[in-house]
């Protein structure tokens, strides 16, 4: 999302402004930050550059802005320290902001992000200019209504409002008329696509149906990803158009957080992992080479050992491809917060660790049993490793090539898999793949 | 400073159900719910909100939420000393904790709250003529039983456990453990999360599934 949201920022100023990017902090004359109000971590090293810009500014002239997912708590406290405190719907009016800088006046300083709806429109009417050449980012909703008890998203993001669906249609035939080979449908609750329209906005499905309808007629190779979905409104048909449409990716995102159903109660998860059973059973039985992603949080206020157990339990039993593990660190302004973080760092680092390696263990297995067989890949870029390309199955398994043929990045090919280890593969390049190839 | 929230609602109502806890009522606007979800509420020029279910029923033409003065509360505080013709700021409603009504014309319910938990139960109750329910009310003193004459008389169980004025003496876990439950009934919890947590490994010890239990955390 931050990525999206970014690419918009700097339409703005780069359109609307004339400015031009620098990869050089040291050279800008304006600094942003697009914040995450996920983790209180993240919120700490706003904090942190902050300081460390305003120390600048005794030595240049600056500008600095803060946008992204802020309490509106914070935005009080943040105004003291950056010159632009503005939540990303009002980010049409950053001109207007900046030309009035000296009198800072953020329009939106009191008012959660929501709602208002003609805001979050004008927000999703900027084509933003995309930080790649191959991959692509398309919001199609914004803010949530779950209330996880750990995430402050609903009170920065506001309620969940869908993007009208032609607009998104529309801006995903742009992208793939441009050659755009991965492109990810983002939202905080991707899922529960429509829902808030009731009843005058097709349902994530009808929308993933629609995608893969266009896929069927373009004559171009794409893959369409979504992130991130919700268990509660994860339907067999959403499962059953994925599994329908080659266009639609075989790879799911699917957020668990914990294996055990006490701690996704006191997470106002609204989902058991009984339920989560019953979902990765269908993927598994209508798509059976899907990989499956997820989020987990150790040490969430008052995880016991046993209950973490269980999340273990269930790392082995779904064999997750990748696990996005995140050591719990209350978020002020988030329900969890008001609960003592009473599980000592070390304990939290302890079963970081613990999870990780059990991942590692099952994403080994997985990827050595990839060993032989062909996949399609996106190339990506130059690997680290001297006279290779990286790249990105379906699966978004990373794998590696010998290859110094840079005219390759961002186009697919066929690579064979010779060699893996647990976090990526290595393979030979069979083919270029030719555009009406997906299988 | 204004409101972190956008839309206005004229008080009604403020009716007080003991010292610290009172019923809010205010205009509802045309506002479409489900029973059992809840808004954020705030006081006027504020920036803090909180979630409150909502208590009224789907039939009245007002909203209601029951609110427990909380010290220090920034919220809870602020709105009780607010009058009738004041206004509140809204947003929502929102929430998951919610009846299948295809549930209601054919199970049994639980319905297990502590304190001010019993307000989604209150709209439930005031929702659905239907609903063939056992509300297990767990507080300290017998007068936290907030209006306890809206529920059949027969179905309300008052749980106190600092008392002798309940049902019950004890707490709603206590109940648990000592009577027996329909275990293929629907159980729905609302309140304090230490009951919620109890009453899930009571329940799963007398043969209840996870599916069959739905909880909302109260603070």
């Amino acid at each position: 999302m931050n990525i999206s949201d970014s690419e918009r920022v700097k339409t703005v100023l780069e359109d609307d402004m004339g400015f031009t990017w620098t990869d050089n902090e040291k050279d800008a004359q304006i600094l942003g930050i697009v914040a995450c109000s996920v983790r209180q971590k993240a919120i700490d090293k706003v904090y942190s550059k902050i300081a460390e810009w305003n120390k600048r500014k005794n030595k240049q002239h600056l500008i600095t802005f803060l946008t992204g997912c802020i309490l509106p708590a914070d935005r009080e406290k943040f105004l003291k320290m950056f010159d632009l405190v503005f939540t990303m719907a009002d980010l049409p009016k950053l001109p207007d902001m900046i030309g009035k800088y000296g009198v800072v006046s953020p329009v939106s300083l009191n008012r959660i992000e929501k709602i208002a709806p003609e805001s979050i429109k004008d927000f999703w009417h900027i084509t933003p200019h995309y930080s790649s050449s191959y991959q692509a980012f398309i919001p199609i909703q914004n803010g949530c209504d779950k209330f996880c008890t750990f995430c402050a998203v609903p009170y920065t993001r506001g309620r969940e409002i869908s993007r009208p669906s032609e607009e998104i249609m529309s801006e995903l035939k742009i992208l793939v008329e441009k050659g755009y080979k991965s492109i990810t449908l983002l939202g905080q609750n991707v899922n529960s696509y429509g829902l808030d329209k009731r009843g005058n906005e097709i349902s994530f499905p009808e929308l993933l149906r629609k995608v893969g309808e266009y896929g069927k007629q373009s004559s171009k190779d794409f893959w369409v990803y979504f992130t991130s979905p919700h268990p509660r409104d994860m339907t067999d048909e959403v499962i059953e158009v994925i599994a329908e449409y080659p266009h639609l990716a075989k790879q799911i995102h699917l957020p668990v957080q914990s294996g055990d159903n006490k701690v996704l109660m006191k997470m106002n998860r609204k989902h058991t992992i009984e339920d989560y059973r019953e979902i990765m059973h269908t993927i598994w039985r209508l798509i059976p080479q899907a990989t499956v992603f997820t989020d987990i949080i150790v040490g969430f206020t008052g995880e016991s050992e046993e209950q973490f157990e269980n999340t273990r339990q269930i790392m082995d039993e779904f064999k997750f491809n990748m696990a996005y593990i995140a050591q719990y660190s209350p978020r002020p302004g988030a329900a969890s917060s008001r609960w003592d973080d009473d599980i000592p760092r070390d304990e939290k680092k302890k079963r970081f660790h613990q999870l990780s390696e059990d991942m590692i263990r099952h994403t080994y297995a997985y990827n050595q049993s990839m060993i032989g067989n062909v996949y399609p890949v996106i190339v990506t870029g130059k690997d680290r490793k001297e006279g290779y390309l990286s790249a990105l199955t379906e699966g978004k398994i990373i794998t590696r090539f010998p290859s110094t043929e840079e005219s390759l990045i961002g186009q697919f090919a066929n690579v064979r898999i010779t060699t893996a280890s647990a976090m990526s593969t290595e393979g030979e390049l069979v083919n270029v793949k030719e555009p009406e190839l997906i299988s | 400073m204004k409101s972190t929230l956008e839309k206005h609602y004229k008080i009604q109502q403020i009716r007080s159900l003991t010292d610290s806890a009172y019923v809010v009522r205010f205009d509802r606007n045309g506002i479409k719910f489900l029973p059992g979800q809840h808004i954020l509420l705030g006081p006027p020029n504020q920036i803090e909100a909180r979630e409150y279910s909502i208590y009224s029923g789907t039939e009245d033409d007002y909203l209601e939420v029951l609110i427990k003065e909380v010290v220090p509360g920034n919220v809870s505080r602020k709105l009780k000393r607010l009058e009738v013709g004041e206004e509140l700021m809204f947003d929502g409603p929102v929430g998951y904790f919610t009846l299948n009504m295809r549930d209601v014309l054919s199970k049994k319910y639980y319905l297990i709250a502590s304190g001010t938990g019993i307000a989604p139960f209150h709209s439930f109750v005031r929702s659905y003529e239907q609903l063939d329910y056992t509300l297990l009310h767990g507080v300290k003193y017998g007068n936290e039983a907030y209006e306890r004459d809206h529920y059949e008389q027969e179905r309300y169980i008052l749980c106190t456990s600092r008392d002798e004025e309940g049902d019950f003496n004890g707490r709603v876990t206590e109940y648990l453990k000592q009577n027996e439950v329909d275990t293929d009934a629907l159980f729905y919890l609302c309140g304090n999360i230490n009951m919620i947590h109890d009453c899930f490994d009571i329940l799963q010890q007398k043969g209840v599934d996870a599916r069959q239990l739905q909880a909302e955390v109260y603070f």
